[in-house]
């Protein structure tokens, strides 16, 4: 260290443990309990990087959330960097790496800078304005633009760190660790009341724990030693949970709130490994109290960015709190009593205080006697007009305000410093509470935003309530606590207070200087470098609206959400405008408070658990014989079995053959199964599905389509009747839960009278499903007592079965159009029926087939799939399936829709099958179809639905909606592709056994 | 994230529930005597209202049933739950 | 003959949390809203059929837990010692209520799988990923909820102090136990 900046007497740092950090490359010291902010400046670093659109040189401004310049690049590894950290907010430990962003090749010389000596040619929206035309050009633009944007680098790695998520439900949630939050936790918990208190720093007390100063008083003890103590006395409170470094994100409505909890980022990296990073909590109060303090205000005068302005307040904590002498002569600048507090403690701690140049005309508070009492030296009336210095502030120039603050008169001063405080006064932050709805009052006494009373569980508290006084602070808290808890008395009833009141208030929101606006460089938002001329301009052009203006002129829209200088931009409007801030408004604060890295937002569910998978009872026998998997729904379904090195073409072409030839076996498993009982189920069957139900027999099966009340089709499956009330329903894999929650509304809200009950048993129940010629001989191995004659269990049937002491359920039913029967078993007893059937299969060949040969399969029948061959803008009649529509029923769901003027159209889109040209040319699907290419624009007259070269007959097959398709039977049409265009005919739906002779071959 | 308080189960968080549009529409009892339009304003049309809505809901992930909610859209206040078949108890 | 396979063979063990998957417990839904029904089950197994919402009652052989105001899931302590007896239960039943149109019964055994939670931490396992507010429920045994556990639906059984049955449906286990493990070594 150049310069000994550390004083010695910091009970928050621990000046026996030395850390080592590297900053831009260089090799630094600090100590524990700094942050890197303070420890840069302990080693008088101040340039931490440069601006976004001027690239000025930009310094340390603050020490919390609201700082808009000091944001660095942490670390190097590429899975583990991370952009845009506040500098202000990043706990100093060993092996530390940051970086400053936006400059190159480095901050100190900055090739980008050259837009600094342009600026007068970069006016707000500049981009907007420039790069609009010719249209053609924006790719090239792009380029540039897309070079210059953006402030860090992103990781380009996945993410090694662990996240973690919890849920929290606790009575009273207290945001804020503060004074006023230490009053609240400890009045709620020791009224039994279970309590939770968060602080995003990483030690409670927020700025009373370091006010060392005679005029603040509690009980006769210094503010700060009275905090000490109401702190410790928190730890013996059982009800009380207090989280540490936990910054509250997002406040939703019915006290549903987002917090995020740091955990190891303040760790050495040997420390941070393996070890969860950071933690969501998603927190339910049943009351809320936000005591989230207020932010100082910087002030918008010429040059007001040059490294070494810091606000007054920060470089009071720098000194109280960590022990950093932000300079060696300083300058402060105010319209407040609160940077008197500053030059009190920098003068007690050796520190040169050049002046306080106060825009006031005087102010008689206590502090300010005792400051000058210290001798120091106060320019009333008085405005910084300029300052100098590149990479870091030289001397400011200063002249008197005229009357109406409007000018500057008379002589000009020089007053050379090293560092500049500044404070416009205090804004309380009241983000969370908007956030969660509420809305905000102005009060002009000091230009404040202050919340109203809120409808939610929830109160304000504090100086985010507006409370600035640290006896109204005590008071008031204290008086809202009680109420809001229905309490009757706290600890903090009768303390004898002792403090300085700010009388005297002054405010000018752009202060005037001795150059005309034009030639000024006032910032207001200091990331994103606009200026008081940027927002008045926007003004000129006609903008009203503050959202549009900050949209505009990008004011407020950088990293920090613009926290530091909003009210200064609303300021400046409702100046120029000649509105009143209350009637403006403020822009909206949106969630999260402060940025959240993805990692947390995501917790665990990356990886593997990203989604949830649903396994069927004989996925392990899939995996074995190294099945490849399909995602259907949250299913894991076998998709093909390729056998060595064959491709799934081949697989699928093989599986194909083997089923129509011999036998093949698929695991149905995932198919939805609602069991139906009551006297009702077949009225119910008959209203939710087209077709007649009443004259099912006992032991029958058949296929039923379920509509939509629009009358477009949702969902298909086979039921079966297993007794005078008792059904069985089987759905779609895709359409189970929603199919039952269908039925339950119906049932439910329009037919509560009907005596019917349905419960799931989907899980209960393994499906194997064997087809093919020889599936007969493969059953009657795996079940010798059961009679299998086409006499006693016809197609659509079912019988019970045993198979040793289990029960099994067999249809005879089919997807494929092959003789086919399902066995269904209790679900742990699945595997095991699968393998009896594949061993009694081996004789046969009998081959494993998953979801493509099913699909495959199917298309040769025409049979659909929906969902597939359907989109929810499909009738029955426009899938030719006009049979399963009751003419008999009056009703039933969808009925009504099936005749109206847009569903009996004749031209709607139908189902059709297609046949190429080239047999061997399989369509893509999805693919449009089109009869006259040549015609503009192309008319598109239907899709693909559905495409496969079937093995059994040697050509590709497809099936299709096209518009009056019904009609076009034998009709050629062309399917235009990237580089071809594919010919095509329309055919029936049907390719295979017209006759459906092979379900009883 | 409301909490909502299923008439039969107490009060949960919303991600248990789904929600199923507007309440109090019920479905013609003679479908087949109603013209195109009569059909469809009961098909199609739904109030979209700011102020206090009328909802349906289900308890998806917990009993099943479903249940009605007065629900000011303006700031999202759950005015009232109560059970289907029965009357809102508030207007 | 068919074997029965289990859905994982491995249960878990923390200090302060056991997780073990529990199969062969008979479990059957049922269903119903007559009077009839309700005294019948009644007679039928010895249990009174709780109608408050998130309760249940027991015997020393049963388990009765409400989950709507006309269904309920029904479980044995025992599991089924011999496939002689798997379907007794279903049966006698499904013949005093089924058959004669008083509700519905239907055997659900391999439709949950049944998951013991038992330690100090099992309401920590349940906070990394379940919405519901445990204070009421913990403090009353007996208590049953249904609710969502990382996005997945499941009953909660409180058997006894820390001791805790939580039922899965089977094609969710494997996930979810998977969850359980990797939620349970980070706590």
């Amino acid at each position: 260290m150049s310069k000994n900046l550390r004083i010695t007497n910091s009970k928050f740092i621990d000046q026996t443990s030395r850390i080592s950090f590297k900053f831009d490359g260089k090799t630094l010291y600090g100590f524990k309990g700094d942050t890197l902010a303070s420890a840069l400046l302990a080693n008088d670093i101040h340039l931490v990087g440069r601006s976004f659109k001027y690239h000025r040189p930009r310094g340390i401004m603050t020490c919390g959330s609201e700082e808009p310049n000091a944001i660095v690049q942490l670390g190097n590894d590429p899975s583990m960097t991370e952009p845009n950290t506040r500098a202000t907010e990043i706990e100093l430990y060993e092996g530390l790496e940051a970086t400053s962003q936006n400059c190159w090749p480095s901050v100190n010389f900055d090739i980008g800078a050259i837009n600094n000596f342009f600026s007068p040619f970069i006016p707000a929206a500049f981009y907007y304005k420039t790069f609009m035309w010719p249209a053609s050009f924006w790719e090239k633009y792009e380029y540039f633009i897309r070079k210059s944007a953006g402030l860090g680098k992103s990781p380009t790695k996945p993410d090694r760190d662990i996240y973690d998520h919890r849920y929290l439900h606790c009575d009273v949630l207290i945001i804020g660790g503060g004074i006023s939050g230490i009053i609240a936790a400890k009045t709620a918990a020791q009224n039994n009341l279970n309590t939770v208190l968060l602080e995003d720093k990483n030690n409670l007390g927020g700025t009373t724990i370091f006010q060392n100063n005679e005029c603040f008083k509690i009980n006769n003890s210094y503010s700060n030693e009275w905090l000490s103590k109401e702190i410790v006395s928190l730890n013996s409170l059982k009800n009380l949970t207090i989280k540490t470094r936990t910054t509250l994100a997002a406040y939703h409505s019915y006290n549903y709130l987002l917090a995020r909890e740091n955990l190891t980022d303040h760790l050495s990296l040997n420390e941070k490994k393996d070890k969860i990073r950071q933690r969501l909590w998603k927190i339910r109060a049943k009351k809320v109290i936000i005591a989230t303090g207020a932010m100082e205000r910087p002030l918008i005068f010429n040059n007001n960015d040059r490294p070494g302005i810091i606000l007054s307040s920060s470089i009071k904590k720098y000194i109280d709190y960590y022990g950093v002498k932000c300079g060696q002569k300083i300058s402060l600048f105010t319209n407040n009593d609160t940077a008197y507090e500053t030059a009190i403690s920098l003068s007690k701690s050796g520190v040169n205080v050049n002046s306080v140049i106060d825009i006031r005309d005087k102010s008689n508070s206590s502090i300010v006697k005792e400051a000058e009492k210290l001798g120091i030296k106060i320019h009333w009336k008085h405005t910084v007009v300029n300052t100098n210095g590149y990479k870091k502030i030289k001397s400011i120039e200063l002249m008197k305000l005229s009357d109406d603050g409007t000018n500057v008169v008379g002589n000009k001063l020089n007053e050379e410093c090293d560092c500049l405080g500044i404070s416009g006064g205090w804004t309380p932050r009241v983000h969370l509470f908007t956030q969660s709805g509420g809305k905000l009052k102005f009060r002009d006494k000091d230009n404040v935003f202050l919340p109203t009373k809120s409808k939610s569980e929830q109160i304000s508290i504090g100086s985010c309530n507006g409370d600035f006084e640290l006896d109204d602070v005590i008071k008031n808290s204290n008086n809202l606590i009680k109420e809001f808890l229905n309490i009757n008395s706290s600890d903090y009833e009768n303390l004898e207070i002792n403090c300085s009141r700010e009388i005297d208030k002054k405010n000018i929101w752009l202060l005037p200087s001795d150059k005309p606006l034009g030639k000024t460089k006032p910032f207001l938002d200091f990331q994103n470098d606009s200026t008081a001329k940027d927002v008045k301009l926007a003004l000129r052009e006609g903008f009203k609206s503050i959202e549009h203006v900050k949209r505009y002129t990008t004011t407020g829209m950088g990293t920090d959400q613009g926290k530091l200088s909003n009210m200064h931009a609303l300021g400046i409007i409702a100046e120029t405008a000649e509105v009143k801030m209350g009637e403006l408004g403020t822009t909206t604060f949106r969630p999260p408070y402060t940025p959240l890295t993805f990692g947390t937002i995501v917790g665990r569910n990356v990886g593997k658990f990203f989604d949830i998978t649903r396994k069927t009872p004989i996925h392990d026998w899939h995996v074995e014989k190294k099945a490849e998997f399909e995602n259907v729904g949250q299913w894991k379904r076998a998709w093909y079995y390729p056998k060595e090195n064959e491709t799934m073409h081949q697989a699928v072409q093989r599986e194909s053959k083997a089923a129509r030839d011999s036998a093949g076996i698929l695991d149905a498993s995932t198919l939805g199964k609602i069991d139906i009982q009551g006297t009702d189920s077949s009225e119910f069957l008959n209203r939710v599905y087209t077709n007649d139900w009443s004259k099912l027999e006992i032991g029958k099966c058949r296929y039923g389509l379920m509509l939509n009340e629009d009358g477009m089709v949702y969902d298909d499956g086979v039921t079966t009747r297993l007794g005078e009330n008792h059904y069985l329903m089987t759905t779609t894999t895709g359409g189970a839960a929603n199919v039952l929650s269908k039925m339950e509304d119906y049932l439910q809200t329009e037919w509560p009278e009907l005596d019917v009950y349905f419960t799931s048993v989907t899980d209960h129940y393994g499906t194997v499903s064997i087809c093919g010629p020889n599936s007969k001989k493969i059953l009657s191995k795996v079940i010798p007592d059961l009679d299998l004659s086409d006499e006693n269990f016809p197609h659509m049937s079912f019988k019970n079965a045993m198979i040793g002491k289990i029960r099994c359920r067999v249809m005879r039913i089919s997807f494929t159009g092959e003789q086919s029967y399902e066995i269904n078993v209790q679900s742990g007893y699945a595997k095991s029926l699968w393998e009896k059937c594949f061993d009694a299969g081996k004789e046969f060949n009998i081959t494993p087939y998953g979801t493509e040969t099913m699909h495959l399969l199917r298309a040769e029948k025409g049979f659909i799939i929906a969902g597939q061959d359907t989109d929810g803008t499909i009738t029955p009649v426009d899938l030719q399936m006009d049979w399963i529509i009751s003419k008999k029923k009056y009703d039933f769901v969808g009925k009504r829709s099936l005749y109206r003027t847009d569903t009996i159209r004749e031209d709607r889109k139908q189902l059709v099958g297609l046949l190429t040209d080239d047999p061997n040319e399989v369509l893509e699907e999805g693919a449009q179809i089109v009869e006259d290419a040549n015609k503009k624009p192309v008319e598109m007259l239907g899709h693909v639905t559905s495409s496969y070269f079937s093995p059994n007959l040697n050509k590709s097959i497809a099936l299709a909606v096209v518009k009056s398709g019904k009609k076009l039977n034998g009709k050629k049409m062309i399917v235009p592709m990237k580089n071809k265009t594919i010919g095509v005919t329309i055919t029936e739906t049907v390719f295979l056994d017209k006759k459906n002779k092979r379900l009883n071959a | 994230m409301f909490l909502i308080n299923c008439p039969y189960c107490g009060e949960r968080d919303q991600s248990e529930f789904s929600s199923g549009g507007e309440a109090h529409i019920v479905r013609p009892k003679q479908p087949k005597e109603l013209s195109d339009d009569q059909w469809a304003e009961f098909l199609f049309m739904r109030k979209n209202i700011k102020g206090v809505q009328f909802e349906r809901w289900n308890h998806a992930h917990g009993c099943r049933k479903w249940f009605n909610m007065a629900r000011d859209t303006s700031n999202d206040k759950i005015h009232a739950v109560y059970k289907m078949g029965e009357k809102p108890p508030i207007k | 003959m068919l074997s029965y396979n289990s859905v994982v063979n491995d249960s878990i063990k923390y200090n302060d949390l056991t997780i073990s998957v529990v199969e062969s417990i008979t479990k059957i839904n049922l269903r119903g809203k007559k009077r009839d029904f309700i005294t019948k089950i009644g007679k039928s197994i010895s249990i009174l059929l709780p109608t408050e919402s998130n309760t249940s009652s027991n015997n020393e052989d049963l388990n009765l837990l409400w989950l709507s105001p006309d269904e309920w899931m029904l479980y044995e302590n025992e599991k089924i010692n011999s496939e002689n007896d798997i379907y007794n239960l279903e049966d006698e039943l499904f013949k005093e209520i089924s058959k004669i149109n008083y509700g519905s019964v239907t055997n659900i055994t391999d439709h949950w799988v049944m998951i013991n939670l038992k330690g100090q931490k099992v309401y920590e396992l349940l906070s990394t990923s379940c919405p519901f507010d445990f204070k009421n429920f913990k403090q009353n045994k007996g208590s049953v909820v249904q609710t969502i556990f990382n996005h997945i639906d499941v009953i909660i059984h409180h058997k006894k102090s820390n001791d805790l049955n939580l039922f899965v449906r089977r094609s969710f286990c494997d996930h979810l136990l998977s969850w359980m493990r990797d939620a349970a070594s980070r706590m």
